[in-house]
């Protein structure tokens, strides 16, 4: 089971057809996004890249939902950079649905049965009222696709050694799923395991949370992979997704260096200079697209990521294949009005 | 406590001097008209356009008619006596204008320059010291421009040294440099945060030939881009004044992504980005009822009416545009924090009616397109050198 299966173009006749109704559906049903696409002039798309998009940080400064209030079952947020954060309104359905197609799209690397977990991150974080955001959201996210999980990190964030070798005597011998960010484990489980002759071999690593902290430390996505495949993890999906399209990701296939799109989902590039749709090849601004979004208008969303799409119906799964290159510095006023904000 | 001088005798910044200038010193306007001769050189003004503009404000000529205006009749004019300068990090000019009229008017001075200051602070520093080799040796003595990080014992022990506390930088800024108490008898002159605005008049364009409009776009565009449009002159929105002003906007906005293009002005993505999330977020609340983006540079945005104009930046190059029948009608939006009104196309009297009716409640220049970041000694509504000069009455 798959949901990595659409080509390119078949999957762009479905999006186009229900993203356009989606468009349709929150206009009716938020107003804030009917008079965006009022002001903006929107009469229709043609193809997935005319689709009117939304730039993802209006989440941090507005409220935008499709749903009455008493139809609010959770409220997502994400601390951003500069602590301000983003909500987003699920209501029952939705929340069902992304949990559903998250689901179901790890469990196109892993298999439909839940495997034994081991989680490279401490249980202590989720006890932390502070740091209980995305990281936390993101943990117990996926916790629900594994089963006997066992956190690699104890209360005070340092390796347990004994934690892991339990781990790995009861279920190093059949396939067993790992999860954590990407530098955690970097710094937490590829030298525990490279210096302690852990056995990975039968192990299927997710992992996700940017590659800044890495790159700091010269550590590029292929040298991750081919250090950690050194310790017999062969097996490993890097992911992209944000908590503004919750349920969404974007999966590393399993030859590696390309992030590859659900059929519910897909990716635009932009030039930001003209804005144009970018052919593969050629960077620019990420614009990401889904059909999850139904409680708010999250549907197609400007990312401030700078990303290229590789290349169409040529790579381990159909449609675009893609990697996300960086972020996209947050524009500075250089006013009259910031003597002290160095200070303050 | 570090501190570390970029200009001026290095030393402890409190102590007593003995050293005294004059109002019009020509000590100081020696040094200054030097320092004009170094600034209005080809080639820092082909670097810094900006700052040809300050080194015609230091011109002997202009220094000279400033002392001239100081003086009156009634009474003796003297410095004010320590002046403590906190200018705004980057708009790199004018802690040079605040700081060039209090030494004018014979003050000692303390300028904190930003950790983050920009190029253009730089080559001036590196203008004043050049001047300042051959200047009297009064002037490294009583003039000293120092930076420092976060440190509120230094910036507490300025405030009590000086007589006058010159702040820029907008209301946080204000806000927390007067949590540091001032002797009795000294005081604050405090810039905060402020909104400019430009007009245009329908029927002013309409009567103007190509080469005035054009004029007026290139007067426009240098006001509006030359600080990101986010200096407290920069003009933002643009009042639209008189009947079916849909045409003058349309003309206006091409000619201004001509000049700007020909400028070789440029938006970067991630400002790109920026003017489209506070687009967006105005068209969200309904504030603007349509959008442009015909290219990086030159966004445009339709007001649903005068009220909703917006008072804070919203990236270079943004251009909310509301239209109004007359200036008159502008009068009940404007309030104590808008700045500078830029105009093009309206007869004197009606900037006059104009000004009369606000009658000082909002708005301290009322200037032609061209001139909002031209610095004058009367700025944000204050007479600058009255400010740095007290008198003394006598009668026999």
């Amino acid at each position: 089971m798959s949901v990595f299966t659409l080509a390119q173009a078949a999957k762009e006749e479905v999006l186009l057809k229900e993203l356009s109704a989606l468009v349709e559906h929150h206009r009716d049903r938020c107003e804030p996004y009917a008079r965006i696409l009022a002001a903006n002039g929107y009469a229709g798309a043609s193809s997935v890249a005319e689709l009117p998009w939304l730039p993802v940080r209006l989440f941090k400064n507005l409220e935008l939902k499709s749903i009455p209030d008493d139809e609010v079952f959770k409220v997502l947020t994400s601390s951003g950079t500069t602590g301000e954060v983003s909500r987003i309104y699920l209501d029952k359905a939705a929340a069902a649905t992304q949990t559903r197609q998250l689901g179901a799209t790890v469990q196109s690397v892993l298999g439909p049965k839940r495997l034994p977990m081991l989680l490279v991150d401490t249980k202590a974080m989720l006890a932390d009222r502070r740091s209980f955001s995305a990281r936390g959201a993101g943990v117990l996210g996926m916790a629900t696709f594994g089963r006997d999980h066992v956190w690699a990190l104890d209360g005070a964030g340092r390796v347990d050694l004994e934690a892991i070798r339990g781990f790995l005597d009861k279920h190093g011998g059949e396939p067993f799923l790992i999860f954590g960010f990407t530098y955690l484990v970097w710094l937490h489980l590829y030298e525990v395991a490279r210096d302690n002759g852990l056995d990975l071999s039968n192990g299927i690593l997710i992992h996700s949370g940017g590659w800044k902290k890495l790159v700091d430390q010269a550590v590029s996505p292929e040298e991750f992979r081919a250090r950690l495949a050194d310790v017999g993890l062969t097996r490993t999906h890097n992911f992209y997704g944000m908590v503004e399209q919750i349920g969404t990701i974007f999966l590393e296939g399993p030859s590696g260096g390309s992030l590859y799109c659900p059929d519910f989902a897909d990716v635009v590039v932009r030039d930001p200079q003209t804005w144009a749709e970018l052919p593969p090849g050629r960077p620019g601004l990420l614009v990401v697209v889904s059909t999850l979004p139904t409680s708010y208008p999250g549907h197609v969303l400007l990312t401030e990521d700078l990303g290229v799409v590789h290349g169409i119906d040529d790579g381990d799964w159909p449609g675009k294949r893609f990697s996300v290159l960086g972020r996209l510095p947050r524009a500075e006023a250089r006013g009259c009005s910031d003597t002290y904000r160095e200070d303050s | 406590m570090s501190v570390r001088f970029r200009f001026g005798v290095e030393g402890e910044l409190t102590a007593p001097s003995g050293d005294r200038l004059t109002v019009g010193d020509p000590r100081v306007v020696g040094f200054l008209s030097g320092l004009a001769r170094r600034l209005l050189a080809p080639a820092v003004a082909r670097r810094h356009p900006e700052l040809g503009s300050l080194g015609y404000f230091l011109r002997p000529a202009e220094l000279t008619r400033a002392v001239a205006r100081m003086e009156r009749e009634d009474a003796m004019i003297f410095p004010r006596g320590n002046v403590f300068h906190v200018p705004p990090a980057n708009v790199d000019t004018i802690f040079v204008y605040s700081w060039a009229l209090s030494a004018l008017a014979g003050n000692h001075n303390v300028v904190r320059i930003s950790e983050r200051s920009a190029a253009a602070a730089d080559t001036i520093i590196e203008a004043l010291n050049a001047t300042l080799a051959d200047a009297d040796p009064i002037i490294g003595r009583t003039q000293r421009m120092v930076t420092y990080g976060r440190d509120d014992a230094i910036t507490a022990a300025l405030s009590r040294w000086c007589d006058l506390r010159v702040i820029w930088g907008g209301d946080a800024a204000v806000d927390t440099i007067r949590k540091q108490p001032l002797r009795p008898s000294a005081r604050d002159l405090t810039f905060p945060d402020r909104t400019s605005w430009a007009a245009l008049s329908v029927a002013g364009w309409r009567a103007a030939d190509p080469a005035a409009r054009r004029r007026a776009v290139v007067g426009f565009s240098n006001d509006a881009y030359w600080f990101d449009q986010a200096a407290c002159s920069s003009p933002r929105t643009v009042f639209l004044v008189g009947e079916d002003g849909d045409e003058v906007r349309a003309e206006f906005l091409a000619l201004l992504l001509e000049v700007v293009d020909q400028r070789g002005w440029t938006v970067d993505a991630a400002m790109a980005v920026e003017k489209r999330v506070n687009a967006y977020g105005l068209a969200a609340t309904g504030a603007v009822t349509a959008m442009e983006f015909p290219a990086n540079t030159v966004t445009a945005m339709s007001l649903a009416g005068v009220p909703d104009a917006p008072r804070r930046w919203i990236g270079a190059g943004a251009f909310p545009f509301a239209r109004v029948d007359s200036l008159l009608d502008l009068v009940p939006a404007m309030n104590r924090q808008d700045q500078t009104f830029s105009h093009f196309g309206f007869a004197p009297a009606e900037l006059r009616a104009f000004a009369t009716a606000l009658g000082g409640r909002g708005v301290d220049r009322i200037v032609p397109f061209g001139s909002a970041l031209t610095f004058s000694a009367v700025w944000d509504g204050y007479d600058l050198p009255r400010e740095f000069t007290r008198l003394t009455t006598i009668a026999s």
